[in-house]
């Protein structure tokens, strides 16, 4: 540690470099990481509200939500623990505000899933043709009491609540009433809904042309959420290997360097374990004064971020993204341990 | 009793045509209180020779014992233990670790081996003897290559180490410090009793050595018997 120490203090500059190049890569890995999560919140956070394990769906909907529709003998009956949810897409349009995608979930107020909302401001849908909507709208300038249309239906809708981070597919979600449901999706007889939601998991529906899946089952096969979730992982962990060769080639030829001096050590003798012990602790202080400032950073730009950027910033898993990075460069500093252990205390005497 | 011998010690480099036999059935004994001085030109093998006194180099064949004891006979930590505590180099290229300062360089002695080194006071009166007290606060690299081979002097001289090998302690220095280095070295010897081995080309040191060698070609011989002090 001393050496360590009293090497990082001469040679500020060189190390702020190492430093500053871990800073870099921390701070994109933490981001990265921010984004990739944030994303697959969008993706799940209303399914995950509700609190559901098992979904009950038509076979044929290729375990889509919005493919899906269940007759009444398909639902068949519903325990306390159960609740018929309907689906559809919409594009909500009001004057002087932007058109906005959402899904509109349509459900009964005698069920679960209602009656667990847990709403921010306002109430609970009462009538019909009022909604609980996520709090996007409020970032579009919706207000309580706001009106707008959807998709064809020339009856306007009016918010009556708010609820946060009510997100499918990373479309804000508008709550309904089971009855707007069918009337945006134009049914009159037929389906009474698109799923049946259990908070049960040994919950199973084996009526024709029904099937129960689980939670994760339908959430993997959300459009694109595999995919993106696939494609966060795979940069992370690319930029986890770019980062280990980097800093290992930073560290090897910090190390290098120093071999001469570390040979006068060693014919002084100095043990080699107090080399490996400076070389280690230096790559350990320098890595770990890189990520504190990368986090620092996260946390400045978790603070300054727009509310619309999908970022979440789960301290469980940066902190493991952290100790992954350390591990990384740990494996990277202990490579040039091999030549400081073999460094020739010979070579310097003569001249 | 002898502080270290060297017994028919051969030091061959490379093989077949590269073949280079640096070192020709030395002998070779160093005792406490004695300040002795190898001369010879260069490339005659004399730091070779000091690289196997100090147990960095294991010789082509013969031994050298330390305190009674061959490096054969101890293990590599054995050997650094006995490098830190018993013997002090002087460099030839005087390295200094270029990121400590020069007080830092003694630090550094008390961390590794917190006990056993120079009182406070005797370091004082050896930077003072050396002229080099004011330099605490200065890294190497910000000092003259004569004032860093003071440092390096004071840096083997530190851990107190019963036997002293000097690889040209006096290449970069004028008359004057020479004269002060010499003195050192000497009051080394006969003051702390200490086996003091001084390899060089610089005929300046000659008057002071209490024996003389000679080394030519590999092959050491004593030159002059041994004077009286
Ligand atoms: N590792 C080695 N491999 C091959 N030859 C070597 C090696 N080390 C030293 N030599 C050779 O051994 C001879 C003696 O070298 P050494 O460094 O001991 O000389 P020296 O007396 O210290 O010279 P100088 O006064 O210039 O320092 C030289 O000819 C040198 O080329
Ligand atoms: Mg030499």
């Amino acid at each position: 540690m001393f050496l360590a120490l009293k090497e990082i203090k001469k040679e500020k500059f060189r190390s702020g470099l190492i430093v500053a190049m871990i800073v870099l890569i921390g701070y994109l890995i933490f981001i990265l990481t921010s984004l990739a999560l944030g994303l697959a919140q969008q993706n799940t956070d209303a399914i995950n509200s509700w609190d559901a394990k098992q979904i009950t769906l038509n076979s044929n909907a290729n375990v889509d939500m919005r493919q899906s529709f269940l007759t009444k003998k398909q639902v068949g009956h519903l325990s306390r623990q159960e609740a018929l949810i309907g689906e559809t897409s919409v594009v909500a349009k009001a004057k002087s505000h932007k058109q906005l995608s959402a899904v509109f979930l349509g459900l009964n107020n005698n069920q679960f899933v209602y009656q667990n909302l847990n709403l921010v401001d306002g109430h609970r849908v009462t009538n019909s043709h009022e909604l609980v909507v996520d709090t996007a709208f409020k970032q579009e300038g919706y207000k309580l009491g706001s009106q707008f249309k959807l998709n064809g239906d020339n009856h306007k809708y009016t918010i009556v609540g708010f609820i946060k981070n009510a997100k499918l597919n990373i479309a804000p979600v508008v709550y309904g009433q089971m009855n707007d449901w069918k009337s945006l999706r134009a049914i009159t007889v037929g389906p009474v809904g698109s799923a049946v939601v259990s908070r049960d998991a040994s919950y199973k529906n084996n009526a024709n042309g029904a099937k129960t899946y689980t939670k994760q089952q339908v959430v993997d096969k959300l459009p694109g959420y595999q995919a993106q979730n696939s494609t966060f992982i795979l940069m992370i962990g690319f930029l986890m290997v770019i980062s280990l060769i980097i800093i290992a080639v930073f560290l090897y030829i910090l190390t290098m360097q120093k071999l001469p001096n570390y040979a006068v050590l060693r014919a002084q003798g100095v043990p080699s374990k107090v080399l490996v012990g400076a070389t280690i602790s230096q790559s350990v202080l320098l890595v770990v004064s890189g990520l504190i400032v990368a986090t620092l950073f996260t946390v400045i730009t978790a603070w300054i971020i727009p509310a619309n950027v999908p970022m979440a910033f789960d301290i469980p898993v940066l902190g493991g993204v952290g100790v992954g990075l350390l591990v990384m460069a740990m494996i990277g500093g202990l490579i040039p341990i091999k030549s400081v252990v073999s460094v020739d205390p010979v070579s310097v005497i003569g001249g | 009793m002898s502080s270290f011998s060297v017994k028919n010690v051969n030091q061959i480099f490379g093989t077949g045509t590269a073949e280079v036999h640096v070192l020709h059935d030395v002998n070779f004994e160093a005792e406490p209180s004695t300040l002795s001085l190898i001369m010879g030109p260069s490339g005659s093998g004399k730091s070779t020779f000091l690289s196997i006194v100090g147990g960095l180099l294991t010789p082509t064949s013969g031994t050298v014992e330390v305190n009674g004891l061959s490096y054969n006979e101890r293990s590599k930590k054995e050997r650094d233990a006995l490098r830190l505590d018993s013997i002090g180099f002087v460099l030839q290229a005087y390295h200094l670790l270029p990121y400590l300062t020069v007080a830092d360089q003694f630090k550094l002695v008390d961390k590794i081996k917190p006990q056993g080194n120079l009182s406070r006071e005797a370091l004082t009166d050896v930077l003072e003897t050396l002229g080099i007290k004011d330099l605490l606060n200065k890294y190497p690299g910000e000092l003259s290559g004569g004032q860093q081979q003071r440092v390096a002097i004071a840096r083997a001289l530190y851990p107190d180490p019963a036997i002293i090998l000097a690889d040209e302690p006096t290449a970069a220095l004028d008359s004057a410090r020479v004269a002060i280095i010499v003195k050192l070295l000497k009051d080394l010897a006969v003051k702390h009793h200490k086996a003091v081995v001084v390899v060089t080309h610089d005929g300046r040191l000659v008057d002071s050595a209490d024996r003389l060698y000679e080394m030519k070609d590999g092959y050491l011989t004593k030159s002059t018997p041994e004077v009286s002090r």
